[in-house]
């Protein structure tokens, strides 16, 4: 446990300290750099490019859990019942299709920026979330889901004080996979001209330049690490705390 | 009071509960007992309309019940389920506040319920009250998930194998409570078991059912006298129905004057409890106790063989 929360405050503080003073980690990434040529990546602030990065993900992932939420309670009403294989397959197919196939098919219909790496993200982080949703809609006990009915809970009233405070935890354990193949995918959004951390990688691989590589690798995988941690974190406080 | 007209219920073809008729009277307990697929638990949820019957219809006190709301009707049905179906994210109290949060109360009103129902059932409002189901044993889910049923003062309860999940010892004591419960209360209880001697012990009326049809609605002691079919009698178990038949009747209707050595029966002793302690204690009259506690009469071995046998 200890160990553990070590780890994380060290992370947390090699991240943080990273954005706000790269310079003073130049001596550690000068052996990298070609001689010459600039250690830290200078064409944009890392604080910046953090922050986009971060933002495109929120901005995919908020409305891919939404419609993946909506997706899996409509599919468990009984009405809906029907329409289980199909999401399911619809779900699955965003998921099989490479990022990098997404990111050439949307630029000619969208243009060169943002959008094309929001739109992938937002049909990455489907699948997760739909299947757990699923799973934790599914997963209410046949007893508890009876007991609603029979205390005369209209469907609605169901839903919202029983059904999904019980699949609560396994949405946002979802959420959490999500989150992190959405901040992995985001780097490659940059292949686009996404503003993200991914500019940084690929500045350094125009240049050869092993340097920019390495911290905008690293950077990009502690922010995945901490943002699941973090979000494992809120996992646990629901589960510990039922509401 | 609950009146069933002519309901059946068909599912793909197959009658599960085919045209049954009954009437359970207000403030009486009706056991009904068959084994599993008998269509006894169907038949009570269409009670509640959790099933709705294919034909014929369910009045209560007189009113279709196809004619009001499900969630309204349900608000107004006690309901109790075999693994008591408590909602595993709220505590003991909030589970119990369920039905009058549904409709409405104010806050301070459904507190007040939620505290009285639980020192009805004999639960610590203060211990138990916060408590998460998970943290309950299975005596307490169970008083709690009656005192959710009655949270909103319902007349009609529907029971389905409420004990179904306890251990033999508390289950017995469980059924003791019920029935006190219910004569304090004078709730209407439709209980569904299929367990025979749990409905001899509750129930006013049994009905015994089977294949989806009544093959005897009757009161206990007539059930044991006289089985109206071969399954009635294979359900009540041949070897036990005399001392079935002793435990419904208070070993104090068969005191005649005199006295007698040893411990006294309790007044509230039954035949088959009375036979018991002459087994045991190798005497073959006993005195019993009267209402006031003291011994009022004798009891006596060749009294108790002879009300062991119906007619």
């Amino acid at each position: 446990m200890t160990g553990a929360l070590i780890g994380r405050l060290v992370l947390l503080a090699g991240v943080l300290g990273f954005i706000l003073a790269p310079d003073s980690f130049v001596p550690l990434l000068r052996p990298f750099a070609p001689d010459g040529m600039p250690v830290i990546y200078d064409r944009a602030g890392f604080g910046n490019l953090t922050l986009w990065h971060l933002g495109l993900v929120v901005a995919a992932i908020v409305p891919s859990a939404l419609l993946a939420i909506l997706l899996a309670v409509l599919v468990t009403r009984p009405r809906g019942a029907e329409f289980l294989p199909l999401s399911r397959a619809l779900v699955g197919f965003g998921q099989t299709f490479p990022p990098v196939a997404v990111l050439a098919l949307a630029v000619p219909v969208v243009g060169f920026g943002a959008w094309p790496t929001l739109i992938a993200l937002f049909l990455y982080g489907l699948l997760p979330i739909f299947e757990n949703a699923l799973a934790g809609l599914v997963g209410v006990p046949a007893s508890v889901a009876l007991a609603a009915d029979g205390m005369g809970m209209t469907p609605r009233q169901k839903l919202w004080q029983v059904e999904l405070p019980l699949a609560l935890p396994l949405v946002v354990e979802g959420i959490r996979i999500s989150a992190v193949i959405a901040i992995s995918t985001a780097a490659i959004g940059s292949t686009v001209a996404a503003r993200s951390l991914g500019e940084v990688i690929i500045a350094g691989l125009n240049a050869n330049n092993l340097s920019f590589v390495v911290q905008g690798g690293l950077l990009t995988a502690g922010l995945a690490v901490l943002v699941y941690d973090g979000l494992g974190l809120v996992v646990a406080a629901i589960r510990r705390r039922p509401r | 009071m609950i009146r069933f007209e002519s309901v059946s219920k068909v599912y793909d073809g197959i009658a599960v509960v085919d045209d049954v008729s009954l009437t359970l009277e207000r403030g009486t307990i009706t056991a009904v007992v068959g084994t599993s697929g008998s269509g006894k638990s169907t038949l009570l949820r269409m009670v509640n309309r959790l099933v709705e019957p294919t034909a014929g219809r369910v009045l209560l006190d007189g009113t279709d019940t196809a004619s009001v709301p499900a969630a309204d009707l349900r608000r107004r049905i006690g309901y109790v389920i075999q693994d008591h179906g408590l909602f595993p994210h709220w505590t003991a109290a909030r589970n119990i506040a369920t039905v009058p949060g549904l409709l409405g109360w104010p806050r301070a009103a459904i507190d007040a319920r939620v505290r009285e129902l639980m020192l009805m059932l004999q639960l610590d409002p203060d211990v138990i009250g916060p408590r998460f189901p998970h943290e309950l044993s299975g005596g307490q889910a169970q008083r709690v998930g009656v005192a959710r049923a009655l949270a909103a003062r319902p007349e009609v309860l529907l029971m389905d194998e409420p004990f179904g999940a306890l251990d033999p010892v508390i289950r017995q004591q469980a059924q003791t409570d019920l029935r006190k419960l219910q004569q304090q209360l004078g709730t209407t209880v439709m209980l569904v078991t299929h367990d025979m001697a749990e409905a001899i012990r509750l129930g006013d009326r049994i009905a015994v059912m089977r294949a989806g049809r009544i093959d005897q609605f009757a009161p206990p002691a007539e059930i044991i006298a006289a089985p109206a079919t071969g399954f009635v009698a294979d359900l009540l178990g041949e070897g036990d129905r005399a001392f079935r038949y002793l435990s419904l009747q208070p070993a104090a209707r068969l005191a005649r004057p005199g006295a007698a050595d040893g411990p006294v029966l309790p007044a509230d002793a039954t035949m088959a409890d009375a036979l018991a302690e002459m087994i045991w204690s190798g005497r073959d009259r006993l005195p019993v106790a009267g209402p006031d506690g003291h011994p009022a009469g004798v009891c006596t071995r060749d009294d108790l063989i002879r009300a062991g046998r119906p007619g």
